[in-house]
């Protein structure tokens, strides 16, 4: 069991979180609530990420942010950053592919809130905050609860995107999914297997966890 | 023009898209005006033109001094800053929050101990029972449910209070609690009040005034009795469920009779050949060109259905042969609908009670009285 790869894969899918979850919610309260143009393109490039196989978005990545492409020697020359082969490299490929398991299911809760809700909101004189904080928040957290365990899970499984901009530095981009993949390599079934297992039980208590809660979400209110 | 007090909510509107929407309404501080109509003529969009939830394409809403839109001026205070109590259709309760909560989440501005007191001491004004306080809405019937909404709207001392059916959720037994209930709280409220339904026995029985409106267009606003005896149209009138509408012709004033001109009955105003069925007098205002296509109605205070055998009725003189077509029994009245003897197509509708609803059947002959200074006539503007 290497630790050290288990450790590093929950800080990638923490700061994943931490990163993603506000800029999910605000992106997809602004999809499901604002209509503007363009909206229907940003809708499908979010949903990109889902469609694309990992390795070409790692691949694309790698490309736009190396140091042989404009933007990684623009970066290098003035924040002295690099974007590949490092937790920072790895932490932007894992936003982005993250991107369609937060935004539609937070875009899809805001929507379901009858609008006659934050009209009623809006009436009794309630500041954007509080409508936000006191009426939207409340009827959706369930939702955004389970966007964000799906994403932490996700980050804690990817193997493509991680490995093309990450590549196998133990301690720096070397994550689970890499190392089961290269014990493999190596012959080690044994630690590949427990490696294999910690992923499936953890993921198997998300998906559990997700399911539970958006079936709590759905189900009527009861009535007396 | 009438005078403006000082809290008169004004509105006039005039859009085309998204959808169409025109005309003017006036609500007086401390009166009760029912914006009727059929369903998607517009009402709760003007109700929500008030609250400040939609902006229309072209309008002014003032109440007294203050303006909250003014769309030649780029003025749209937003809703948060026009203090309104709204009571939405199906409530538009927090379903998170208890009956306790709802009504304090608009007390939000006072400290948190008075929000508390306030809404308790508002659920208690609506007459929702303590052990309720602390439910869901979802574990409350439509009636307790519109106990809190309407709390909820009071509880923040509003400007204008808007209700948008607020009894459509209600079944019929509770219904007449919360109409004895708004009745009383009216009592202690001294602002505008605008109420949208599509029920005509509720408007008539609380509201002050009535405004119809139609295909977005707001085509009269006046006292509840004045628009059922004198509706500016045929629509109107249809719109107000007055039944006793007909056409005909205007012959101009009757030279032996002072104040009264002669109205030409006709079967219908399809043609100008529409067979005759009597000239009948009628107030003459003065106002209609002789020879103007008109149609008239009268309300049932004017009718007095006779049995065949029964003596004339005194003071009354157009009388009516007609036969009984239906008597529909409803609650302590009936309705009665006669057809016209001399033109069967034509029928009447009268509302009885007491013992007189049990002298007729159909199939019966029967007289139908008419006192002809309530008949209302009404030019037909061709568009």
């Amino acid at each position: 069991m290497e630790w050290d790869a288990l450790w590093l894969s929950c800080q990638l899918a923490a700061a994943t979180l931490a990163l993603l979850m506000p800029f999910g919610v605000w992106a997809g309260r602004t999809l499901a609530y604002h209509t503007f143009r363009g909206k229907a393109v940003i809708e499908g490039l979010v949903l990109l990420p889902l469609v694309l196989p990992p390795t070409v978005l790692g691949f694309y990545l790698l490309v736009a942010l190396g140091g042989a492409s404009p933007i990684g020697a623009w970066l290098h020359e003035t924040f002295g950053v690099t974007l590949v082969f490092n937790f920072a490299g790895l932490l932007l490929a894992s936003l982005l592919f993250n991107l369609p398991f937060v935004i539609p299911p937070v875009q899809r809760a805001f929507e379901a809130i009858d609008p006659r809700l934050r009209d009623a909101a809006r009436v009794m004189g309630l500041p954007r905050y509080r409508i936000f904080w006191q009426v939207e928040l409340p009827l959706t957290w369930r939702a955004l609860v389970a966007a964000a365990v799906l994403t932490f899970v996700h980050t804690l499984g990817e193997f493509g995107v991680v490995l093309m901009v990450g590549g196998n530095i133990p301690g720096e981009t070397r994550t689970i999914a890499i190392a089961i993949y290269d014990r493999v390599q190596a012959f080690d079934l044994a630690a590949a297997n427990q490696m294999a297992l910690v992923l499936l039980l953890v993921s198997l208590a998300a998906v559990v966890s997700t399911f539970t809660l958006s079936a709590r979400t759905a189900s009527p209110p009861h009535k007396e | 023009m009438t005078l403006t007090a000082p809290e008169t909510l004004t509105v006039a509107v005039d859009q085309c898209e998204p959808i169409p929407l025109r005309g003017r309404l006036t609500v007086a501080a401390g009166q009760l005006v029912a914006l009727v109509g059929p369903s998607g003529a517009g009402k709760s969009s003007l109700l929500r033109i008030i609250a400040g939830l939609v902006r229309p394409q072209q309008g002014v809403v003032t109440l007294g001094a203050t303006c909250w839109l003014d769309t030649d001026r780029r003025i749209c205070v937003p809703p948060q800053a026009r203090h309104v109590g709204m009571l939405f259709q199906h409530y538009a309760l927090m379903p998170h929050c208890s009956a306790e909560a709802n009504v304090a989440l608009a007390l939000w501005r006072l400290p948190r101990r008075e929000r508390r007191e306030q809404a308790r001491l508002w659920l208690t004004r609506v007459g929702l029972p303590e052990p309720l306080w602390g439910r869901l809405p979802s574990a409350l019937s439509g009636g307790e449910q519109q106990r809190v909404a309407l709390a909820r709207a009071l509880a923040t001392h509003p400007k204008v209070l808007l209700l948008d059916e607020p009894f459509s959720a209600v079944d019929a037994l509770r219904r007449t609690e919360l109409y004895a209930l708004l009745a009383a709280l009216r009592q202690e409220l001294t602002i505008p009040i605008v109420m949208v339904t599509h029920d005509l026995m509720e408007a008539r029985l609380l509201a002050d005034e009535i405004a119809v409106i139609d295909r977005g267009e707001l085509l009269q606003q006046g006292p509840t009795e004045h628009l059922y005896r004198s509706p500016r149209n045929a629509r109107v009138a249809a719109i107000l469920g007055i039944e006793n509408r007909f056409a005909g012709r205007w012959l101009g004033p009757d030279p032996h009779r002072p104040g009264w001109g002669r109205l030409e009955w006709r079967a219908h105003s399809e043609s100008d050949d529409a067979p005759v069925i009597a000239v009948l007098p009628a107030r003459d205002k003065g106002r209609i060109p002789v020879g103007q296509a008109v149609h008239w109605v009268v309300q049932n205070d004017a009718l007095t259905l006779r049995a065949a055998d029964a003596p004339p009725c005194t003071g009354s003189p157009v009388r009516l042969a007609v036969t009984v077509t239906a008597v529909r029994s409803s609650g302590d009245f009936s309705r009665v609908e006669v057809a016209l003897t001399a033109f069967p197509p034509l029928r009447w509708h009268i509302t009885l009670t007491g013992r007189e609803r049990h002298c007729f059947s159909a199939g019966e002959p029967a007289f139908l009285c008419l006192d002809p200074s309530w008949i209302h006539v009404m030019p037909i503007r061709r568009r």
